[in-house]
């Protein structure tokens, strides 16, 4: 487990992809603005690889960490 | 009459905007989904009607509640369409807005929660907005009513110069020309409006499954035969890109800088704690604590046992008297005075008690909190493959199941929403706590919240393996859809939480002057007539009969008194009747006399085996009903009947043969 919540405030990612995510979550990530290139931040991570808060375009957004992985380009 | 459906994306407000514009009103929540079909209202003074419909982030829809809205417009025809956006969130707002603009309907766009924009340092040209996106463009606050009188006045005038043109995006080449090419088919054969035609395909390029169905069924071949075309070359994704530039650069044109900002973050001070990755959880159980303490011990059973006492005492005696004096035969002052004040009477006692928790529930949604509950949840429920976000129904659940269940439409996966509705019925709703409180007061005396708290807990127990067990039957995926949107907060208003409550509780009242109104009746039949006609001892009975007849059958779990027996049966109408029942067969009509007397029945082990029982048996009718229309089957409706007299015969076995041997 990473105990990467303690860095949050300032951490800035950058969407390098929607590979090997569901079709339903793209769909819904669309809907709520992300695309190619979005720049989000990381607000949150809950421990054992619970869900991640993210915030783009002034709005906060609950995301499984896998997800928030993928698009990033974790893995 | 002028119809004007009101749409949006979910948090926008659009529900309190509703409920401003119109005389009745609808629930409002600070939750997705809470609008969970669509509510009908008329603006005050005209013969302007006005549709909600549920939250939704784009016409293709994902959960059951979102289908509602395409559905909608498919096959209606309002006259206008009131776009309700958040103003601080207008990037994605707009991806719908969009998706109405190209239908053809005139569009009103309602910036709403405008201060929010204004806070954040920005604001736009409503000019430039409106010569973009070719609608008419309005600032308003449902919650402080700023620019609410301007935007009704603006509705009722039924000849509004709203401009008429649907919005044409500049798709790239190859698109354009497959709308056009597709859309003049159907034209030419079809006879659909231009409009429409040309809505119908670029929804269908999207791969809109409510869409696409409705091709099949009125078999569009000029779409069908281009469907694997349209996929081949990726419209969606093309169509996606062609809006979202043209939003931004819309948006990009429009923006204004106000020079002047005092912008606190209210919300982002209170998720340190209440998101906060470790005390998350605890503040979570923290608050359903807070809820269940003011519902079931500092606020709601005070004032339940206030009107029991009024109830049971000087009501009862009252009219009594009054139908002596006014010389009623004696059969009518039993059915009023012991069938109806005590079975009626018995159950309304716990109104208190339910509208509280109502109430912290309706204030719980309006704030913004349910969101967060379902993302600090999460990792829990993915163990027992749910979501964060099946957390909600479950706790809805608490109150009435037949609501939880209907709050599941909000979760993604068909498999999940299964799930959650299936183990619903476990959670103990406020029904069966009437009977609870009843027996608790009876058998465990100095300690009544434990023993209530561990009915609740063996239900989420039950209910946890329950889902885990269905989760490997279905083989449900690990990775799920699970996206949740944190809204801001609000401070709850008080008509709206009182609405919310109203809402919720209205059902409870209504049950009490219906079914359990005739339930009452009926019982009190049964237990007055025989096979010979009117008994006198109601030992002969027809319920009597009925009861001793299945007694075997109730002996191994601890369940001996006839008059129980009789009162589970009348308890699948609704669970709150088995409370009046029991009043009407131990002839008694008030708590206490019926505490005393079931005292001679049970001992304090086959009372907990009973509500053990009581937990689980059988879902009562609504809620049977409600799994039978929201799994769109009769067998799952069927299997929740017959799994859950499985599972509370066999837990009330175990507990009271095991028990007997130590006690």
């Amino acid at each position: 487990m990473q105990l990467t919540f303690s860095k949050t405030n300032s951490s800035g990612y950058t969407i390098t992809g929607f590979q090997g995510i569901d079709q339903a979550t793209c769909q819904r990530l669309h809907s709520l603005g992300l695309q190619l290139g979005s720049v989000v931040r990381l607000v949150r991570q809950y421990p054992f690889h619970g869900p991640v808060i993210i915030e783009a375009d002034n709005q906060q957004i609950g995301i499984r960490y896998a997800v928030f992985k993928r698009l990033t380009g974790g893995y | 009459m002028t119809t004007v459906a009101l749409l949006g994306n979910p948090n926008t407000g659009k529900s309190t905007l509703f409920n401003e514009l119109t005389d009745k009103y609808a629930t409002v929540g600070n939750w997705t989904g809470v609008t969970v079909e669509k509510k009908l209202g008329t603006i005050k003074h005209s013969q302007v009607d006005v549709v909600d419909l549920p939250g939704v982030y784009s016409l293709n829809p994902i959960t059951k509640d979102e289908t509602v809205v395409t559905q909608y417009l498919l096959h209606n025809h309002p006259d206008l369409i009131l776009n309700v956006t958040n103003a601080n969130q207008l990037k994605r707002n707009l991806l719908l807005s969009i998706e109405l603009l190209e239908f053809g309907t005139p569009v009103i766009i309602a910036l709403n929660m405008i201060d929010d924009l204004k806070r954040s340092g920005h604001y736009y040209n409503f000019e430039t907005l409106s010569e973009n996106l070719g609608c008419g463009i309005r600032a308003t606050n449902a919650r402080s009513k700023e620019g609410l009188q301007q935007l009704r006045e603006e509705l009722v005038r039924s000849d509004s110069p709203t401009i008429n043109q649907p919005l044409q995006l500049n798709y790239p080449f190859m698109i354009n020309q497959a709308i056009r090419q597709a859309s003049q088919a159907l034209i030419a054969d079809y006879g659909y409006p231009q409009k429409f035609a040309r809505w119908l395909v670029i929804q269908f390029m999207n791969k809109n499954k409510v869409v696409r169905d409705y091709a099949t069924h009125h078999q569009l071949t000029p779409l069908l035969n281009q469907q694997r075309y349209y996929d081949a070359q990726d419209f969606e994704d093309d169509i996606f890109q062609t809006r979202l530039a043209f939003i931004e650069d819309t948006l990009k044109a429009a923006r204004q800088t106000l020079s002047t900002t005092t912008h606190v973050e209210l919300t982002a001070k209170i998720d340190q704690w209440i998101t906060h990755p470790l005390l998350g959880l605890p503040v979570f159980i923290g608050i359903f604590y807070l809820m269940f303490k003011l519902s079931f011990d500092w606020v709601g059973t005070p004032l339940s046992d206030t009107l029991d006492a009024f109830l049971s005492g000087p009501l009862s005696t009252g009219a009594a008297h009054w139908l002596t004096s006014i010389g009623a035969i004696p059969l009518l002052r039993s059915l009023i005075v012991n069938g109806l004040i005590a079975g009626v009477g018995g159950v309304l006692v716990f109104i208190p008690q339910i509208f509280v928790l109502f109430a912290c529930i309706s204030i719980l949604e309006d704030s913004g909190y349910m969101a967060r509950a379902a993302l600090v949840t999460d990792r829990i429920m993915q163990l027992i493959g749910l979501n964060g976000k099946a957390f909600i129904p479950l706790i809805i659940g608490f109150g009435c199941n037949v609501t939880g269940i209907m709050a599941a439409r909000t979760i993604e996966q068909p498999n999940e929403r299964l799930i959650t509705t299936l183990i619903s019925p476990f959670m103990s709703c406020s029904a069966r706590l009437p009977i609870y409180s009843l027996f608790v007061a009876a058998f465990f005396p100095h300690n009544q919240a434990l023993i209530v708290l561990s009915i609740y807990f063996l239900g989420i127990i039950v209910a946890l393996l329950m889902a885990k067990v269905y989760q490997i039957l279905f083989k449900v995926k690990e990775n799920t859809v699970f996206i949740v949107e944190l809204p801001q907060y609000h401070i709850p208003r008080l008509d709206v939480i009182w609405h919310g409550t109203w809402d919720k509780g209205k059902g409870f009242i209504k049950k009490a002057g219906t079914i359990i109104f005739a339930g009452t009746v009926l019982i009190w039949l049964l237990s007055n007539l025989g096979p010979t006609g009117l008994v006198t001892s109601i030992d002969h009975s027809f319920s009597a009969q009925l009861g001793k007849l299945i007694q075997p059958l109730f002996a191994p779990i601890g369940i001996f008194s006839w008059q129980a027996i009789s009162a589970l049966f009348t308890g699948i109408l609704a669970k709150e009747v088995i409370t009046s029942s029991m009043m009407v067969l131990f002839h008694t009509g008030s708590q206490a006399g019926l505490i005393a007397l079931i005292g001679q029945y049970f001992t304090p082990l086959s009372a907990y085996s009973l509500l053990v029982f009581i937990l689980f048996y059988v879902p009562c009718f609504a809620t049977i009903g409600t799994i039978k229309s929201e799994t769109g089957s009769g067998k799952w409706a069927l299997y929740s009947v017959v799994s859950s007299f499985i599972i509370a015969y066999a837990l009330s076995f175990i507990i009271y043969q095991i028990g007997i041997l130590f006690i």
